[in-house]
Parts: structure tokens; sequence; C-alpha cells
């Protein structure tokens, strides 16, 4: 100690301990809803950023939430012909399709012993209000075998209750197995072409046989239909969020 | 291709179409042409290099880049344009009716019921040999095939005109103008917009920019025109009362 010094040493307070959040670390999911992503073809890539645009002001004004095949979804439509002006009809979601402004969803629900599908676009102006009812992924991309399946796997009632969503992260998987009608069916579910992972399949073994013959082993190698997202992803995310905000 | 809404609710499908670098090339006086005055107008921007002398001649004169595609407008006096001076979208406004003219995808040598849609002969029940023909091609009295006859031959790749096409709304920004319904051509194909010529389309257009839009600044138009009965996306949803 140096006793030239008049004055003590300045007190040092230690260090502040750093407390690292684990929860807030792991990132946020993303989530980029399947009709932003261009098809692979020749258009002018200007033709799907103004789309973009349009599609990103829609969703400042009304709320598309994040779903995906298998949820259950309520959607509230203008209707002229209808009581009050307003439809609304509760339904599992089959499947996704369209990119852009024309992407659409199609809702399954059985009312009174008759399957009902419908069709709604996403960003029609007719539809006033989409309510997730219920969230859970399926082991499929489309449901379309719901058709072939016992009515119960697609009944559900009109006045369910919304469920509330846990935390941003992890959607539960339902890895339910559908029973099936007695065949024939709408289409060969069986074949490895549709590649269905949801059906408990009650088929002789012959047949299931003879299904592998339509195999196609050399799709998942071929080069030409490769069709890389990740970095348009990433473009179109952070081109997303910047408009979002503003 | 793309949808767009009205405030009624219902679904027009829409074409976009692009005005690249549109420059007014050439005036031919009424004396040359026949009837009326003419003004080339040249569009998208391409390579000097595969161009003949008498058309970099005219790309010369007018001080403009080498174009790809030159498209004749008869016009009246009153709505001459000095060469040179370019063309934006903001020339046409929502609500107008335009004609559309382009080169049809080309289907190469095609047979008589795709080309001409005849019905050709059933598949069995004993035909020999002969499914998708002509069958007969003249009657035994003219004893001749008629000139035009509709035989197998090249189908597209010719230059059709779809009439009638109402303008939805126009981006000023990016020169872009929304039309209704499809137009002829492959997709990123060169085509002419041309004013419709319509009779029941005489009346539609109240007040055009005439004779067309400089954009000197005089006036700065907002970024996106609308037709009255678009729903904008910036709206909230249709309601019915």
């Amino acid at each position: 100690r140096n006793s030239s010094d008049e004055k003590p040493a300045k007190f040092q307070p230690p260090p502040k301990p750093v407390i690292i959040d684990k929860l807030k670390q792991i990132e946020e999911r993303r989530f980029l809803s399947p009709e932003f992503i261009p098809p692979r073809g020749r258009t002018d890539p200007l033709k799907f950023f103004i789309e973009r645009k349009d599609m990103i002001q829609r969703r400042k004004v009304f709320n598309i939430p994040e779903f995906y095949v298998g949820h259950i979804l309520a959607v509230t439509t203008a209707d002229l012909y209808a009581k009050d002006k307003v439809n609304r009809f509760v339904g599992i979601c089959i499947q996704r399709g369209g990119k852009g402004l024309g992407a659409t969803f199609v809702l399954r629900n059985v009312i009174e012993d008759q399957g009902v599908e419908i069709c709604y676009e996403l960003y029609n102006p007719r539809i006033q209000a989409i309510e997730v009812l219920k969230l859970e992924k399926r082991l499929d991309d489309q449901l379309l075998y719901l058709r072939d399946a016992l009515p119960e796997y697609s009944t559900f009632d009109v006045n369910m209750k919304a469920e509330t969503r846990l935390d941003h992260e992890e959607i539960p998987i339902n890895k339910l197995k559908v029973r099936m009608k007695p065949k024939p069916w709408s289409k060969r579910w069986e074949r490895p072409n549709y590649n269905i992972k949801g059906i408990k399949f009650e088929l002789p073994e012959k047949v299931m046989k003879e299904a592998q013959k339509w195999r196609k082993p050399w799709l998942e190698f071929d080069m030409l239909r490769e069709y890389d997202t990740s970095k348009i992803e990433e473009k179109i995310w952070k081109e997303m969020n910047e408009e979002l905000k503003k | 291709m793309m949808p767009i809404w009205t405030k009624s609710g219902k679904k027009h499908a829409v074409t976009l179409l692009k005005v690249q670098d549109c420059h007014v090339l050439k005036y031919i006086s009424k004396e040359k042409n026949g009837k009326t005055a003419q003004l080339v107008v040249g569009g998208k921007n391409g390579s000097p290099f595969s161009k003949s002398k008498s058309e970099t001649e005219i790309f010369r004169e007018a001080g403009v880049p080498p174009k790809q595609k030159l498209s004749v407008f008869n016009v009246t006096d009153d709505a001459l344009i000095k060469p040179g001076t370019p063309l934006y979208a903001a020339h046409f406004r929502p609500g107008q009716f335009v004609d559309v003219t382009a080169k049809t995808i080309g289907k190469g040598f095609q047979g008589v019921m795709k080309r001409w849609g005849f019905k050709g002969q059933p598949a069995s029940h004993g035909q020999t040999k002969t499914h998708r023909r002509p069958g007969a091609i003249s009657t035994n009295k003219a004893g001749k095939v008629y000139r035009g006859k509709k035989m197998p031959g090249k189908m597209g790749n010719i230059y059709r005109t779809s009439f009638g096409l109402k303008v939805w709304r126009i981006n000023t920004k990016h020169d872009i103008i929304y039309v209704n319904g499809s137009v002829p051509g492959h997709t990123n194909c060169l085509v002419k917009v041309k004013d419709s010529k319509l009779p029941t389309c005489k009346d539609c257009n109240k007040n055009p920019p005439f004779p067309t839009f400089f954009a000197d600044g005089d006036e700065n138009l907002p970024e996106d025109l609308y037709d009255e009965e678009v729903f904008q996306f910036t709206d909230p949803s249709v309601t019915y009362t």
C-alpha cells in the first residue's frame, strides 16, 4: 500500500452478475406463411414484390393467424343471403393451396351427417374474422383422406371454445392414426406417392405389398426438382418484418 | 395475373402490364400516311446489335436507347408529341377501357382438332386409323377445295387483340397497369396497349391526360390510382347491411 496517498483508494464495487435468462434466449419461432414463397418459374420478381406489398397491407388491417393443416378454425364471412348477413363456419383445415393473393385453405366439418368442405381465400375482403380454435399439427401436410375416413374424425362441435395459446413455441403434433371406411376410396391412399402416415391401414399385407410397386425411390435424388427456398425465405422474412413495423 | 376484389365483394382476375422505358420515336405526317398522322412508339430497351441501319437511325434521331419493340399509333393532329418524350403508365387512368395486342403463344404445327376445334372421329367401333383427321374437305359439286379451308398448320405466334379490357388500377411508382381479364401472349412478352375502339366504351374515359402524362413535376400523383369500385387493402373488411 502506498502511504504517500492522502485519500484512501476509491472503493470499486464488484461487477454486477450477468443473468442469462435461458427462456428468452431460445429464438422466437419463425413462421412464414407458405403463400409468401414465390413458385419456381419465369415470372418477373417485381410481380411477387408488388403482390407481397398488398398482402402485407391486408395483414396490417386484418389479423391472419398462424395456422397449419390440422388446426381447427372458425371463419366468419359477410354473406348477403344469410341471416344477420354474417356466416360462421367451423372446421378442420385439410389443405392450404395457392400462392400470393389467391392463397386458399379448405375447412371440413360434418354437419347433420353431411360432410361439408368450404374453400376460403385468405385475402378475400369478405372474411370478417379467422379464429384458431384448436392447435395441433398432423402427421401429413394434407388431410384429403378424411373424406374416406369414418365421419367421427371430421366432426367438430360448431360451438367449440377457443383454446389459449401456451407460448410462442412448439405446436403439438397429433400422431392420430385414422380408421377408414371400407374400400373403394376416392384415391388409393395406400400408394407411396401420397406418402400418408396418418392412416391406420387395416388392409391385407398382399394389398400393401402390391401398392409398393408404384414406389419412385429416385424422386428424392432428382436434382431438377430441387427448390431451395431458405435464402428466399430469409429475404422475404426481413422484408415482411420491416413493412409490418411501419 | 392476380385477383382483385371490388367493394361489393366480387372477385375479378387481373393481368399486370409494365410500361418499361417507352419513348415516342418518330412522327409520320398526315400527307405521308393515308388519313391520319402517326406516331411510332418504342418499348423495352434492347441490344443495339441486331438492328438494321434504318432502325438505328430512328433511335439516333430521337436520342433514345435502342428499343426491342416498335409499334405505330394513329393519332389526331392535336395529340402530337415530340419524338424523344418518355411515356408512363399514368397515361391511362382507372375506369378506362383498353385494347391489348400481342403475339399469341406459338404451338407449332398442330392438327385440325387443336387448331380449329374439329370433333374428330370415335375412338372405337371399327374406325380404321382415323381418330383425329378432318374427314371430308369439300363437296362433290364444288369440285375444288375453297381458299381458306381449315386444315392442319402452324398455330399461334400471330398478333391477336383482346378488346374492351377495363383498367382497374395503376401503379405510378413502378409503371404498372392492372388490366381486367387475360391478355394474349406468354409471361413477360411485349404488348401494345391502345384506347378501346369499341362503341360501348366511347364515353368511359372522361378526362384523360391529353396528349399524354408528362412527368415534369407539375402534378404529383399518388403511388396507386384505384378505380372507384376497387377494394383497397387499407380499408376494413367488407360488410353487408
